[in-house]
């Protein structure tokens, strides 16, 4: 259980809030790069921690996240015309580039310098990967890029894809360190997933459904080790780790792509779930990628156009319950995401965390939160910069692998959790 | 006027604020009756101070000062020896601190005997960790977790979620 205050603290991501300030110390997926697939193309609404916004890339290739609305007079920048070098306000014709500085007000003399003054709110925006990655802090301590290995290997190694998710985004985050679920509600996957099936270690994974844990804090966050009994004399690990403030992995099966997710709030109550899949060492087959594509592995079949689930709330999420019964699907939701998701949604937006019943095999979650809560109090008391903001904490890896019974996973894995550029994942 | 609210399913109706007000509120008992045991001296320190927590049900003893002899019986934190079997009868989990590496013979009787009784067991190593390399190999068949490189906060936030 938590505190009422503390899951106050922790799932309140707007401007000024202690979380929220934390958020705004890293660089976050803002959206797809695809969603700003060429020069000049249409603007996207964006709202991120509880900020409205609006992605842009202009005529000559660069791109900008700004304000939503028109400094004139609030109309939304969203109807706008993406002209020379800017977009358009098409009410009274007002024009801002990338940087939301306003360059053009049509009924002012030619001359004036009223237009230098008017600048709306932006934040930078890089493509890094698949991704538009955004910073919104205080510019003068904007940290270095982003070095996440699945964001810098080449193109053909890695796929990302994202879903709106209709919780808070603590709730969606914890599923990602929360390693017991997996035998239960993903059990149908770990059998048919075409991105998951056919590994030595789901059987491990299936013939042991009480794993044990061992949490150990990172430079940028935790890993997270669950063991099960594997040949006699040995155990099976499956090591998580956890980048702060909402990067996880998911440790890999075989040589299947290895996956992992963002969390990413988009107010108190809705976040964008990222996912990514990539091999280290080759690229993606157009098997997998096309599974990929079709919503198999993390990632979600999305009504086409949106990156909205097809299986929604709306829909009871296509509950089907023969396959329950059957048990194809272990909860009658289909697929790994969207199992995931819908039983974070059903919590309601926001979980009131002082009516949980931990137990220890919750502890990697216990541990995160007070992680977290004790950077936003050291970042808000103290203005210590908080725990994954370097990028050397990036470059972690999530790993699989058997040891012997008496070995500790941190000290054996040092290497199988660091990523090496060129060195294949440590895969069972 | 106000306007009518219809839902698209069941499950978006359920998941709304709105519904969210009715969830059932009555307080939860504490859920379990929970033994802290600390296997040294710089583990006892924090249990002492951890001890003076709001707990409903957790009680803490100590093995300091029979370093390394798994029969010597343990001590409540004011010096009364009592023995293992009575600690752990009632008891649905057991939390060990070490942060070095003498308790470790105590560790391994504790975590055997805490599964004989299927009682769920919690180690929490206290500092880097280092020292108590021992005491974490002893404990691990046992512990349904190991919380590693875990401070005070660790054992007082562990214990809270635990509802002890
Ligand atoms: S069993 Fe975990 S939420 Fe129900
Ligand atoms: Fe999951």
């Amino acid at each position: 259980m938590l505190r009422k205050d503390i899951n106050e603290l922790l799932t309140q991501t707007g401007p000024g809030t202690p979380m929220g300030n934390l958020f705004r110390q890293y660089w976050l997926p803002a959206l797809l790069a695809e969603e700003l697939a060429e020069d000049g193309a249409a603007p996207v609404r964006v709202k991120l921690l509880s900020e409205r916004l609006l992605a842009f890339r202009d005529s000559e290739g660069r791109y900008g996240l700004i304000d939503e609305f028109c400094a004139h007079r609030g109309a939304s920048l969203w109807f706008g015309r993406n002209e020379e070098a800017g977009l358009r306000c098409p009410y009274h014709g007002w024009k801002y580039d990338v940087t939301g500085q306003c360059i053009e007000v049509p009924s002012e003399s030619d001359n004036s310098s009223f237009c230098q003054n008017v600048k709306l709110t932006s934040y930078p925006l890089v493509k890094i990967g698949d991704l538009l990655w955004t910073y919104m802090g205080d510019p003068a301590t904007t940290p270095p890029l982003p070095e996440y290995e699945f964001a810098l290997v080449p193109a053909e190694q890695t796929y990302t894809s994202k879903r709106w998710q209709q919780c808070n985004w603590l709730q969606a985050f914890e599923g990602g360190i929360d390693s017991s679920h997996v035998t239960f509600l993903h059990s149908g996957g770990l059998k048919s997933d075409p991105l998951f099936k056919g590994s030595k270690g789901n059987e491990y994974n299936m013939k042991d459904t009480k794993p044990f844990f061992e949490v150990a804090d990172s430079e940028g966050g935790l890993f997270v080790g669950a063991r099960r009994n594997a040949e006699p004399g040995t155990y099976y690990w499956r090591i998580t780790p956890w980048v702060m403030p909402n990067f996880t992995m998911v440790p890999p099966r075989g040589d299947h792509p290895v996956h992992g997710h963002f969390w990413v709030p988009i107010d108190d109550e809705n976040c964008w779930t990222y996912s990514f899949d990539y091999h280290p060492v080759r690229a993606l087959t157009d098997t997998e990628r096309q599974a990929m594509i079709d919503g198999h592995g993390v990632h979600s079949k999305n009504i086409p156009g949106t990156y909205r689930p097809a299986a929604n709330m709306d829909n009871d999420y296509l509950m089907d319950r023969e396959a329950q019964r059957r048990g194809d699907t272990y909860s009658g939701v289909a697929g790994i995401a969207m199992q995931d998701a819908s039983l974070q949604e059903s919590m309601g937006p926001i979980v009131d965390r002082s009516k949980e019943r931990l137990v220890p095999a919750d502890s990697g979650i216990i541990k995160a939160r007070q992680k977290l809560r004790k950077a936003a109090i050291a970042l808000r008391d103290e203005g210590v910069t908080p725990p994954g903001v370097d990028p050397a904490h990036h470059k972690v890896r999530s790993a699989a692998v058997v040891l012997p019974v008496a070995e500790s996973f941190l000290d054996s894995c040092r290497d199988a959790v660091t990523v090496t550029p060129g060195v294949a994942q440590t895969t069972v | 006027m106000t306007v009518p609210v219809t839902w698209p399913s069941e499950s978006a109706r359920a998941a709304s604020r709105e519904e969210s007000r009715f969830r059932i509120t009555r307080p939860l008992a504490p859920a379990r009756n929970a033994r802290v045991i600390a296997l040294d001296p710089a583990a006892e320190a924090v249990a002492r101070r951890v001890a003076r927590g709001p707990w409903a049900k957790a009680r803490f003893y100590t093995v300091a000062g029979a370093a390394g002899d798994a029969a010597a019986p343990l001590l409540e934190l004011h010096g009364r020896p009592a023995a293992l079997a009575d600690i752990l009868t009632g008891t649905d989990v057991v939390v060990i601190l070490a942060s070095e590496d003498t308790g470790r013979a105590q560790a391994a009787a504790i975590g055997r005997e805490c599964g004989a009784r299927a009682i769920t067991t919690a180690g929490v190593v206290l500092g880097d960790g280092f020292e108590a390399d021992g005491a974490m190999a002893a404990l691990r068949p046992y512990a349904r977790v190991l919380l590693l490189s875990a401070d005070e906060s660790d054992v007082f936030e562990l214990l809270t979620a635990l509802r002890v």
